[in-house]
């Protein structure tokens, strides 16, 4: 008997940059295989070819032994019983948990109106089968917590009749106990004979849940092997393709007593009495899961997010940030977690986005062309931005040249302290050596810089010190021999 | 490698094209007119009655280009225009100096705008509620001052009456007042920082208040452009009889407006958009006015073809994204 699925010689560019060549995975029949690599490594890509979300350029599947056309879309793929559930949830809001499991199957009356009291019972029934009794199918979604939105996920999936199911980095915002619940619901899944694909950093999750691992590295198959022949360590190292933790940052050794910022009692519905320095030219990490209010911590540093209590110090001085327009004039730069959204104006150009800040920040009223056009080279060489020219829209731009976009339009007024969150999410291994070697020419210069990063290896290679966040809370601050990859996941989800 | 700049270039007289859609559309629009009506619509007085109709909403048209990049849209203009225009036949009819009847009437269609701004920023309300509110208070009290009739001024100011009627260089004064305000729009949309924060307004407005854009201010600053550009269409239009029907004075000049803009490029989602775009598209709209007079048409279907035009035109920018 064939294999549940096969994907045979993989192949996809993005704007001439391979993310995937020629890579293998199979899945069996109730099985279920992690697929591990580091951000960037092509994992998400793979999965979004299987599940129709991109064509491949080359390459093949077969889902129970037969061909199946590259042409396919996400719906095709999700008759066929293929389904992804994405980190960011699919689910519309303002509709039922019941209208969203049946979103486009809606059983109707004879005379066509929707048959919703059969839709309500179809979904509860489903729901009680992946033991979770406690949602109604007519609450609205925008009601539920992020478990039980993950629920109303699995169960849309499975609606599906699916055979194959796609979880990317699925207890990213769960506890421990909602972790596992779902281990639990997972471990069931597969004894029904659904194959199911694991995405996720977490090794020791891995290890609980998962019977082979398959490993990506830089967009190519490096090796799957079962879970239970591999150490933790040894997943680790093939997945950076190197011995790790021999790259760990060096400690603070500057001036202990030359605090720049120094952020005190922080709270608000999120944030628990959050306080907080950083010292001049030092590289600080804040580490925790998402959710954990690391962002919303930098909000209120940057004069976005309004808290009820908190106060903050910038070289000494009580200041107070309204907006971020005051927070940037007095040194304090923001690169943010989600280009796309609240880095880039995307469809403008390179030159009009890299002086962006640097208009806000200085004074007069007529663009002064030259200067903006010295600045646009400027930053494009200093960055290694790979761009047709000043005038390309950025939309154009890969992810990695995006990011250094909104790097530079930063770097162009020259600030102080440097907040960036998530620097490095989504974009390719190249692109993230530089950014690293920018941060640390930056710290050289004596600038500093806070970094919020998920990416622990990125966290302990270049963070002097690292505080962790757990629930809005620190819970815990690291430096010297304690910045390890286990004493960071176990205060993140306070397990310990 | 052929291939690749072959694909280059199609993507260049592709970009043209989309960039230029206006430019194109207008110049095959005059060829086709010409044709039809045997050279008449050619003529010079045909095309300075053109021009001079056309000004009227293009001055308008203006404004809005500014709070449609911004990602706005302004539905009071054609009531405000009355309200403002009311305010000045009154002063001027009263005896107070032209110029002090001129810059209240255009303060009283800044401070509108300035309304608008508020509301929609502060409060938070969607923009095409606040003006379609506003639009229809302004109405309403335009009505009330003038008892619902219509109202004139000093109808001997011939100064007055040659703002709207006169030429300069046999160019009609009204086209000239919008090219003048045409070009320093263009230069405060492109040369200025101000713009640049419109366009990065209406394209990202996350961004923009991430990248310390102060997104209220600039938003209201282009409602209060807005309400500017109505009030000195109002001073043109009002001057050319010295009359403001308080019930039909501007009635539908909003959409018209919008209509220009749209044909002329500008992005209804904002983020996108040029002014000369703008005047070209209230141009285009009273090429198909004239045309219709000119061949015979009945006026009950001018209608039916500027629709079709605005489909068209906005058809033809979507395809090109």
């Amino acid at each position: 008997m064939a294999s549940l699925l096969e994907m045979k010689n993989i192949t996809k560019s993005f704007y001439g940059v391979k993310v995937l060549s020629d890579v293998d995975f199979t899945l069996e029949r109730g099985e279920v295989v992690a697929l591990c690599g580091e951000n960037g490594a092509g994992k998400s890509t793979m999965m979004k070819i299987l599940a129709g979300v991109y064509k491949s350029d080359k390459g093949d599947i077969y889902l129970d032994g037969e061909h199946l056309s590259p042409n396919l879309q996400a719906l095709d793929m999700q008759n066929r019983g293929v389904s992804m559930i994405h980190q960011e949830f699919n689910l519309m809001e303002h509709l039922t948990v019941a209208q969203n499991i049946f979103l486009t199957r809606e059983p109707l009356h004879r005379n066509g109106l929707i048959n919703y009291k059969q839709m309500n019972t179809d979904a509860k029934e489903l729901l009680v089968s992946l033991g979770e009794s406690g949602i109604r199918p007519t609450a609205l979604v925008s009601s539920l917590k992020t478990a039980q939105k993950q629920m109303v996920e699995i169960a849309k999936a499975i609606s599906f009749n699916v055979k194959v199911l796609i979880m990317d980095e699925p207890t990213a915002m769960l506890t421990m106990k909602e972790t596992e619940i779902l281990f639990d619901l997972i471990r069931r899944m597969a004894k029904k004979g659904i194959g199911i694909i694991y995405i996720s950093h977490r090794l020791k999750e891995i290890k609980a849940v998962c019977d082979r691992v398959t490993i990506l590295r830089d967009g190519r198959f490096i090796v799957t092997e079962k879970v239970s022949e591999l150490t933790e360590q040894q997943i680790a190292n093939y997945m950076v393709g190197r011995e790790v933790n021999v790259s760990k940052a060096t400690d603070y050794t500057g001036d202990p007593d030359d605090i720049i910022l120094d952020v005190r009692h922080v709270s608000d519905s999120l944030l628990k009495d959050v306080s907080f320095t950083v010292k001049r030219g030092e590289i600080l990490g804040f580490s925790g899961l998402v959710g954990s209010g690391r962002s919303e911590l930098m909000e209120f540093v940057f004069g976005i997010r309004k808290t009820k209590t908190g106060e903050i110090y910038l070289n000494g001085k009580q200041i107070i940030n309204k907006i971020p327009a005051s927070a940037i004039k007095r040194g304090i730069s923001f690169v943010t977690e989600d280009r796309q959204q609240s880095g880039v104006v995307i469809k403008r150009d390179i030159k009009e986005n890299i002086n962006l800040i640097d208009q806000v920040k200085n004074k007069g009223f007529i663009n002064k062309a030259s200067k903006q056009k010295n600045n646009t080279a400027r930053m494009i060489e200093r960055l290694n931005i790979k761009c047709a020219g000043h005038s390309q829209l950025v939309s154009n731009l890969s992810g990695g040249n995006q990011q250094k976009i909104v790097i530079a339009k930063w770097l162009l007024v020259d600030s102080d302290l440097l907040i960036m969150d998530e620097p490095t999410r989504g974009i390719d291994v190249g692109a993230r050596e530089e950014i690293y070697r920018i941060i640390h020419e930056l710290s050289a210069e004596g600038k500093t810089i806070i970094i919020v990063s998920s990416d622990l290896t990125e966290v302990l290679s270049i963070c002097q010190r690292v505080i962790v966040m757990h629930e809005g809370a620190i819970k815990a601050e690291l430096t010297g021999e304690d910045r390890t990859e286990e004493i960071i996941m176990s205060h993140a989800t306070n397990a310990s | 490698m052929s291939n690749l700049s072959e694909r280059s270039l199609l993507d260049t007289s592709k970009n043209i094209w989309s960039k230029y859609s206006a430019v194109f559309v207008f110049i095959i629009l005059f060829a086709v007119c010409t044709l039809l009506t045997g050279g008449d619509f050619a003529e010079w007085n045909n095309v300075t009655t053109i021009l001079r109709n056309a000004s009227t909403i293009g001055i308008i048209a203006l404004g809005m280009t500014f709070v449609i990049i911004s990602g706005g849209i302004d539905l009071s203009s054609g009531p405000v225009m009355a309200t403002a225009g009311t305010v000045l036949v009154y002063m001027q009819g009263s005896g107070i100096p032209l110029i002090w009847s001129i810059l209240a009437c255009i303060a009283v269609a800044a401070a509108f705008g300035f309304i608008n701004g508020i509301i929609t920023t502060k409060v938070k309300v969607p923009p095409f509620i606040v003006t379609l509110a506003v639009g229809i208070i302004a109405r309403s009290i335009t009505m009330y001052i003038c008892t619902g009739a219509t109202v004139t001024g000093d109808n001997t100011d011939t100064f007055f009456k040659s703002i709207g009627n006169g030429k300069i260089l046999s160019i009609p004064t009204p086209f000239i007042i919008m090219l003048v305000a045409a070009v320093i729009m263009t230069i405060l949309l492109v040369k200025t920082k101000f713009g640049t924060f419109v366009f990065a307004v209406g394209c990202n407005e996350t961004a923009a208040k991430y990248s310390g854009i102060k997104v209220d201010r600039i938003k209201i600053l282009t409602y209060v452009i807005a309400g500017i550009c109505v009030g000195i269409a109002s001073t043109v239009e009002i001057s050319r009889m010295v009359a403001v029907s308080s019930t039909t004075t501007g009635a539908g000049y909003e959409f018209d407006a919008i209509t220009a803009v749209l044909v002329g490029g500008t992005s209804l989602s904002g983020g996108r958009g040029a002014i000369y775009g703008t005047v070209i598209g209230a141009i285009i709209l009273f090429f198909i006015n004239n045309m219709m007079i000119q061949l015979d048409v009945s006026t009950y279907l001018t209608g039916a073809i500027k629709g079709a035009v605005i489909m068209i035109a906005v058809l033809l920018q979507a395809r090109n994204k």
